[in-house]
């Protein structure tokens, strides 16, 4: 009995207190993270998000972390909904699965939005904004770089160029294609792109297409990869069969890459912070919850970054 | 060798299906693309089975002896992470033998579960594929490894190094192939590895310890996994936590491809390495002739299936079975 109380006036207290603070803020947001911890990426994104969080006094959030695992992460949604928290930002751990959870928080009259990775088209009715990276830009923009670098070599009349794409029937891997084969055309239309295969974001593997390509091909000018993990596999197989002068383009900058931009090796990437990540994430919360127009699909800016000025940005930490 | 009848050249034949098979694809390959014989290309492709094929060599004593090891990919993956990351904090001499125990103890306990206490050892192995890969990224944090000082290291030279120009994971595979082949086919340790997959109570009956000689098996597996994770990390100087993933299908179907028997009992060194370079050689040759990439998956599977059909048709003598 005596447990049973101090449960009960334990729970009224907490309950006060959110509502007090609740209360304080103008604004409760609540998120639901895919797995903070697995990666870099993941913590660092999680970290900012808490900060950027404490810096906005209109905002309280309440952090929640689905540890990779769909079912909590449908639970902590409905948590929220229990909650009546403002606005709901999901990093999904699994783009189909969480459509029904979603739809839930629709109809509580909650708006929910998504970040970093987008839900199945199908939750796309339930969402009221993505927040994350553009791939097609990010391939894009690499098809930029690699232009304007044989620009300067003064070959853009001639080089050729290999592609190792990401793991097959992944999004992100085909828009990353997509925008890079899209837009090497527009802005050089005389470099050709020899082949793409997949590296299946596996440096090993990477290396072991790139040693076919240097077999099959007397001449290649330049390597775009969907990231830069597999741009180095590639870079490890054109040192270890002496074929320099070779361009490598990344489409997102990971700790490798920039090391090897450092050294001189690789020419260029994408950069995507993370931390950009989650403030864009919580700014568009607190623009759809203020009224404004928040568009559909709300990118973050991803920058170039080369040799020449990578000094701008500090080293990924993933 | 001048004496050789008709029916002992029949007969070589029908015991080397496998290598007709192999012969065929690289005739096949070679008419696609004339560099696909090219000595670089050649070498190229050796050189990357080689960390392959050093894990096959392990498994190869398991499932003569009658078990499956589906964990060795995670296990790789684990072993070049942790060597990664104690090479910078250690340094590489004490690296390479801390990265070989604390495999050697996951390849004990498989044993011990397997052996000792008799669980299936699909089971084991299957729990352990995810368990070591959760416990890699636990050790990891989840991030890349990388060592710090790539230029300055000797520990590079198990993957990229050379000896009178052939690279060394070339010269580890063959070396451990050599003695893994030896012991297997000339010790009675070898011997016991055959009985105990080919009849088990009968092995017992006869005096030999069943349980003794499947740890041995998977403490050799874990061994050959350590190996292969070595010359990963030293290819690379630094991996992802994922690197091994899915290995250890591929290390298997290289086993079976070689003629070993699931059930156990039979098998051969030789055999694992014709279907570790036949393996090898199929990826290299797709990338060659430039399919593109959704068909390769089901081309490499109508080669694997060709491949056996070659072998059994060659051991019966006919294309398909006479009781069908």
């Amino acid at each position: 009995m005596k447990i049973r109380t101090i449960l009960a006036v334990s729970t009224a207290v907490a309950g006060l207190t959110l509502a007090n603070a609740a209360l304080a803020a103008e604004y409760t947001i609540g998120i639901t993270q895919n797995n903070v911890g697995v990666d870099s990426y993941q913590t660092t994104y999680d970290k900012a998000f808490k900060e950027a969080a404490e810096a906005n006094p209109d905002v309280e959030a309440v952090v929640l972390d689905a540890g990779g695992d769909v079912a909590r992460q449908i639970a902590q949604i409905e948590d929220l909904i229990q909650q009546e928290v403002d606005a709901i930002i999901i990093w999904p751990t699994n783009g189909e699965a969480v459509i029904p959870a979603v739809r839930k928080a629709k109809k509580a009259g909650i708006p929910v939005i998504v970040t970093n990775s987008n839900i199945a088209e199908a939750g796309f009715d339930f969402v009221k904004s993505f927040s994350g990276p553009d791939n097609i830009t990010q391939g894009a923009r690499s098809a930029e770089i690699m232009c304007d670098k044989f620009k300067d070599m003064g070959i853009e009349t001639s080089a050729k160029v290999v592609q190792i794409s990401g793991q097959p029937g992944y999004t992100t891997a085909i828009e990353r294609q997509k925008g890079f084969d899209d837009r090497l055309p527009e802005v050089c239309p005389d470099v050709e792109v020899l082949e793409t295969q997949p590296g299946d974001w596996n440096r090993e593997k990477s290396q072991k297409v790139m040693e076919a390509f240097l077999v099959k091909y007397d001449k290649i000018d330049g390597v775009y990869a969907g990231d830069d993990n597999m741009g180095v596999g590639a870079l490890n197989a054109a040192k270890a069969a002496g074929r320099d002068g070779i361009i490598f383009v990344g489409a997102t900058n990971f700790a490798v890459g920039y090391e090897a931009m450092e050294k001189g090796e690789y020419w260029g990437s994408i950069y995507q912070s993370p931390v950009d990540d989650a403030k864009a994430a919580l700014k568009t919360a607190v623009d759809v919850l203020e009224g404004k127009d928040v568009p559909f699909l709300n990118y973050f800016d991803t920058p170039k970054i080369t040799q020449d000025n990578m000094s701008d940005y500090t080293k990924p930490v993933f | 060798m001048a004496g050789w009848t008709r029916s002992d050249i029949g007969g070589f034949l029908a015991k080397q299906g496998i290598l007709i098979a192999f012969f065929l694809f690289i005739i096949g390959f070679t008419i696609a693309n004339e560099r696909f014989l090219a000595p670089e290309n050649i070498m190229g492709v050796v050189r990357s089975s080689a960390i392959l094929g050093v894990m096959a060599l392990g498994v190869t004593f398991v499932v003569i002896s009658g078990n499956l090891d589906l964990s060795v990919g995670s296990m790789m993956s684990f072993s070049t992470i942790v060597v990664l990351d104690l090479h910078d904090k250690l340094g590489p001499a004490l690296a390479i033998p801390a990265m070989f125990a604390l495999t050697l103890c996951l390849g004990a306990l498989i044993g011990f579960l397997v052996g000792y206490l008799k669980l299936n050892s699909l089971i084991v192995t299957l729990g352990m594929l995810s368990a070591i890969h959760g416990l890699t990224l636990t050790y990891s944090g989840g991030k890349n490894m990388d060592i710090a000082d790539k230029g300055g290291t000797w520990f590079s030279i198990f993957g990229q190094g050379e000896i009178f120009g052939i690279p060394v994971p070339i010269l580890i595979f063959v070396g451990l192939a050599a003695l893994l082949g030896i012991v297997l086919a000339r010790t009675p340790f070898g011997r016991k590895v055959y009985a105990v997959g080919g009849n088990g109570v009968a092995a017992t009956f006869s005096g030999i310890r069943r349980a003794r000689i499947v740890f041995a098996c998977y403490l050799l597996s874990s061994f050959c996994v350590a190996t292969a994770g070595l010359i990963q990390a030293s290819r690379s100087l630094g991996s992802q936590n994922t690197v091994g993933q899915g290995l250890e299908l591929e290390v298997l179907a290289a086993v079976i491809l070689g003629g070993a028997s699931l059930l156990g009992g039979s098998g051969t060194i030789f055999k694992t390495i014709i279907g570790v370079l036949i393996l090898g050689f199929i990826q290299n040759g797709l990338l060659l002739v430039g399919l593109q990439f959704y068909a390769q998956y089901v081309v490499t599977w109508i080669i694997i299936i060709l491949a056996v059909w070659l072998d059994i048709a060659a051991k019966r003598g006919r294309l398909w079975s006479p009781l069908a």
